[in-house]
């Protein structure tokens, strides 16, 4: 293993190159020893390790949407999808993971993204771990992202371990509450009108909802958030109404995001991150070119402190953010700093103005958001069909990440599995339902509803209490490097005892075990001088 | 006052908590305050296993305010102080009751253990039994207790990082290792998922341990026939401490799980601790300066010995 181009060995190491400096140490830690150091001038694409290949490593991209699984190293060459940085912002025929890779019993992985983007490419038969820093330049020296390697005997373990440590890295402090939800996206995606709010808020108090929150739909255009489309009433009516019902109004927003035709893009067209001096296109949606809010502006800052206040003192209490990775892709920006500074200025803003208020992150870069999101994304959309080809938008491949990247959840934020879809009119079996709802809960991440509430029927109700009751567990995937999509889950000590699930996520078979160790009668009762007794067993 | 003060010089947490029973109480004519209708229970004419929060608790739900002052560190004493009541019966004990009762109690701490860690300034959960004047307690009614404390509190950290370092250098668990190395010279008791004995390291003269066979962390992972068999092991330790010296012998029984919010279970080994401070029948191995003040013990009786006569007890 060579690490800066040197052999391993525990001393203290300092490079000096002609655009930059780095001062460098190795460490041990639990399971391991990691690499620290400091840098300054202009770095670049700085090469920190190299290894030889394993055959097969589980691996993935940048963002909640990526693919995360087991990946060939051998004739593994990297396929940009549709959107550029669905995948990373540093494609190349080379990628193979963006943060870390972890392979039987080991992990290789950064503990930070705070100015440079860390990530694996394949040369040859080597695996080679580099930090990004683009264009940016730092007078002063500033920390390198953490490296560890880290080994131990199983490989569930080492990836737990490791998603700890970047939440000690970056001072995560879970929040207290994790809401049960509703969004509007799954049932009415773009299409949702003020009616349908209505008729389903009526039906939420049938449910254990705490969050109705109202997806992509509202709005008049992508950046223009405090205007509402025909039909619907003002952003404050929205959450009053809400509020009144006795809900947490939640809404989605893309904030970082500002599309051609917005009015606040024609009026600031020098907000955006460009190219050759020119709007940069971040990517595509809704029939429109979409460009990304330059957050190295204090002017763009300002006004994204303003929109978060303004939503919070209206009322809203949930905020779904989306398409994050904008903020964070590479072009060029109002002063040198480098596009992951960038955003996490701008998820630091939205975090101090709106802190209060729950924030899931969608669409967002993994590592730099650790501390800054309650709840994260972290796969691809749901969708109301099960199966798509080259592993495209689609309830199974959207699960499959939701297992494999079950390691992050209470640990960086509680994971979002994305939505239940339990009604029976899509193309979803009722095997498949279950299946989502069950793996959901489980692995005990957020679960929020996605249906027109009238058309669930008591099955449907029955098996969203079934999820509900086997969460609050603490959740592993026992053969997360198998790619068979058949997983083997374990809960230790959920609501209903521990938990044992198979699924197979090809045939839409499961096999769910809860053991009975747990099963004793309870009768909570509150004393007049606010002790609580509990009164177990038999009582007469 | 209810606070959490910081000692830098020994790196710990120490509770101030001045609360006194000094509040009037409903008069009782059944003397034994957690006995069906005693104070506790004015209302209840019976009951099986009964969890209640301590009426003058050191930790709080909701403690009040504090304000650190530089070297003077203070934190706010969140936290839950429970009693476990084993059973109605005033004269029972874990060695006279029944095994379906003890394997309930087992349900009860996994209730209570998972209930108190999903409270989120809960960092650690500590269930303990003292039993008998000589470790304080002033209740003769079978019952137990339990701390949710807002910190790992020191001895549990050290555990921890004992046991880290025996993994990190062997990568296997400490507690496993020392059960694949016991010839039964020490052990006191032992069933298919359990053994107790007297370890190599104990620190008081009839200490006992009992360790699961298989490696878990917490109580939440016992199967059914683990439950079954860890209450049968409990009730052969105690009733073998009552016929040592034919008393009702004082212990304090305490279980230590893993702190279940950190990632440490692959090196935290379940266990239950015994630690009685009798050395003979008549007489009390103290917690004196050497012992306090340096953590350092000196056991009077050699626990191989120990183990001997424990086992030899026949119950
Ligand atoms: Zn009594
Ligand atoms: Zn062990």
């Amino acid at each position: 293993m060579r690490i800066f181009g040197r052999k391993v060995s525990k001393e203290f190491f300092s490079i000096i190159d002609k655009n930059f400096s780095l001062n460098w140490s190795i460490e041990k830690v639990h399971l391991g020893f990691s690499v620290k150091g400091f840098v300054r001038g202009k770095p670049g694409k700085v090469e920190v390790l190299r290894m030889d290949a394993p055959k097969r490593v589980l691996a993935g991209g940048w963002q909640s949407w990526s693919n995360f699984k087991v990946l060939d190293t051998k004739g593994q060459t990297f396929k940009s999808r549709d959107w550029k940085y669905r995948d990373t912002p540093v494609p190349s025929e080379k990628h193979l993971s963006d943060y870390f890779i972890a392979f039987e019993g080991t992990v290789v992985g950064f503990l930070s993204s705070r100015f440079a983007h860390p990530y694996f490419e394949v040369e040859d038969d080597q695996i080679v771990a580099y930090l990004d820093y683009f264009d940016s330049y730092f007078e002063e020296y500033i920390p390198i992202e953490p490296l560890v390697v880290l080994e131990a005997k199983s490989t569930p373990l080492i990836l737990e371990i490791y998603s700890r440590m970047i939440a000690k890295e970056n001072h995560v402090v879970l929040r207290k509450e994790k809401p049960i939800g509703w969004s509007s996206w799954y049932q009415y995606f773009s299409n949702l009108e003020w009616p349908d709010v209505l008729m389903n808020l009526e039906m939420a108090g049938e449910f254990p909802i705490e969050v109705f929150q109202i997806d992509d739909s509202y709005e008049m255009d992508i950046g223009d958030w405090y205007e509402t489309k025909p039909g619907f009433p003002s952003l404050e009516i929205i959450a009053e109404t809400i509020k009144e019902r006795g809900f947490k109004p939640g809404i989605w927003l893309a904030p970082f995001s500002v599309s051609e035709s917005s009015k606040i893009f024609k009026e600031h067209p020098n907000w955006v991150v460009k190219e050759n001096g020119k709007p940069k296109v971040a990517y595509r949606n809704w029939g429109k070119d979409v460009y990304a809010l330059d957050l190295s502006n204090e002017e763009v800052l300002n006004w994204l402190q303003d929109l978060f206040y303004n939503l919070r003192k209206m009322g809203y209490e949930f905020f779904k953010i989306d398409f994050l990775f904008a903020g964070a892709i590479p072009g060029e920006r109002k002063t040198a700093e480098s596009p992951i500074a960038s955003y996490k200025r701008g998820m630091k803003v939205i975090k101090k103005v709106a802190g209060g208020a729950f924030i899931l992150g969608c669409g967002a870069p993994l590592v730099p958001s650790a501390g800054l999101v309650d709840g994260m994304r972290i796969s691809e959309d749901t969708a109301p069909y099960w199966d798509a080809e080259n592993e495209e938008i689609s309830a199974k491949y959207a699960l499959r990440n939701g297992i494999t990247r079950y390691f992050f959840h209470k640990r960086l934020w509680y994971n979002d599995p994305d939505c239940l879809i339990l009604r029976d009119d899509s193309r979803l079996s009722k095997e498949q339902r279950k299946i989502y709802a069950l793996v959901s809960g489980t692995l005990d991440g957020l679960i929020f509803l996605s249906d027109d509430l009238r058309k669930l029927s008591e099955d449907e109700r029955n098996l969203l209490k079934k999820a509900l009751d086997i969460s609050g567990g603490k959740p592993r995937v026992e053969n997360v490097m198998d790619d068979s999509m058949r997983y083997e889950i374990t809960s230790r000590g959920s609501r209903s005892g521990n938990v044992h699930l198979v699924v197979d996520l090809e045939s839409s078979e499961y096999k769910l075990e809860v053991d009975n160790s747990f099963r004793i009668d309870k009768r909570e009762k509150l004393r007049d001088d606010g002790r609580k007794f509990y009164f177990y067993g038999e009582v007469s | 006052m209810q606070e959490l003060r910081f000692n830098p010089i020994t790196g710990e947490w120490v509770i101030v908590s001045t609360a006194t029973q000094r509040r009037p109480v409903r008069p009782s004519n059944v003397e034994c305050p957690i006995c069906p209708g005693g104070m506790e229970f004015p209302d209840v004419e019976s009951y099986d296993i009964v969890v209640f929060e301590n009426r003058y608790p050191s930790l709080l739900r909701n403690p009040p305010e504090v304000e650190s002052n530089g070297i003077f560190k203070k934190k706010r004493a969140f936290g839950v102080c429970e009693v476990i009541v084993y059973t109605k019966d005033h004269n029972s004990s874990l060695s006279r009751m029944p095994l379906g009762q003890i394997e309930k109690l087992i349900r009860v701490w996994k209730d209570r253990t998972r209930d108190l860690y999903s409270l989120d300034f809960v960092k650690y959960v500590f269930i303990f039994e003292n039993r008998g004047k000589e470790v304080g307690a002033s209740l003769s009614h079978p019952h137990g207790q339990i701390y949710a404390f807002p910190f790992v509190p020191k001895r549990i950290e050290a555990k921890v990082e004992a046991m880290r370092k025996w993994y990190e250098e062997n990568e296997s668990c400490p507690v496993c290792d020392v059960l694949k190395n016991e010839d039964g010279e020490r052990t006191v008791y032992e069933n298919d998922s359990f053994i107790a004995l007297v370890p190599f390291y104990a620190r008081f003269p009839y200490e006992v341990h009992i360790y699961p066979k298989r490696h878990i962390s917490t109580i939440l992972e016992l199967s059914e026939d683990e439950e079954s068999d860890l209450a049968r092991s409990i009730k052969t330790v105690v009733m073998k401490y009552d016929k040592l010296f034919d008393q009702e012998f004082p212990y304090m029984m305490m279980l230590f799980q893993s702190p279940l919010k950190e990632d440490v279970d692959h090196f935290f080994h379940f266990h239950i601790e015994f630690n009685p401070p009798k050395r003979d029948k008549d007489k009390i191995k103290w917690m004196a300066s050497v012992e306090t003040g340096t953590w350092t013990f000196i056991n009077p009786v050699a626990p191989e010995e120990a183990a001997r006569r424990l086992r030899e007890v026949k119950v």
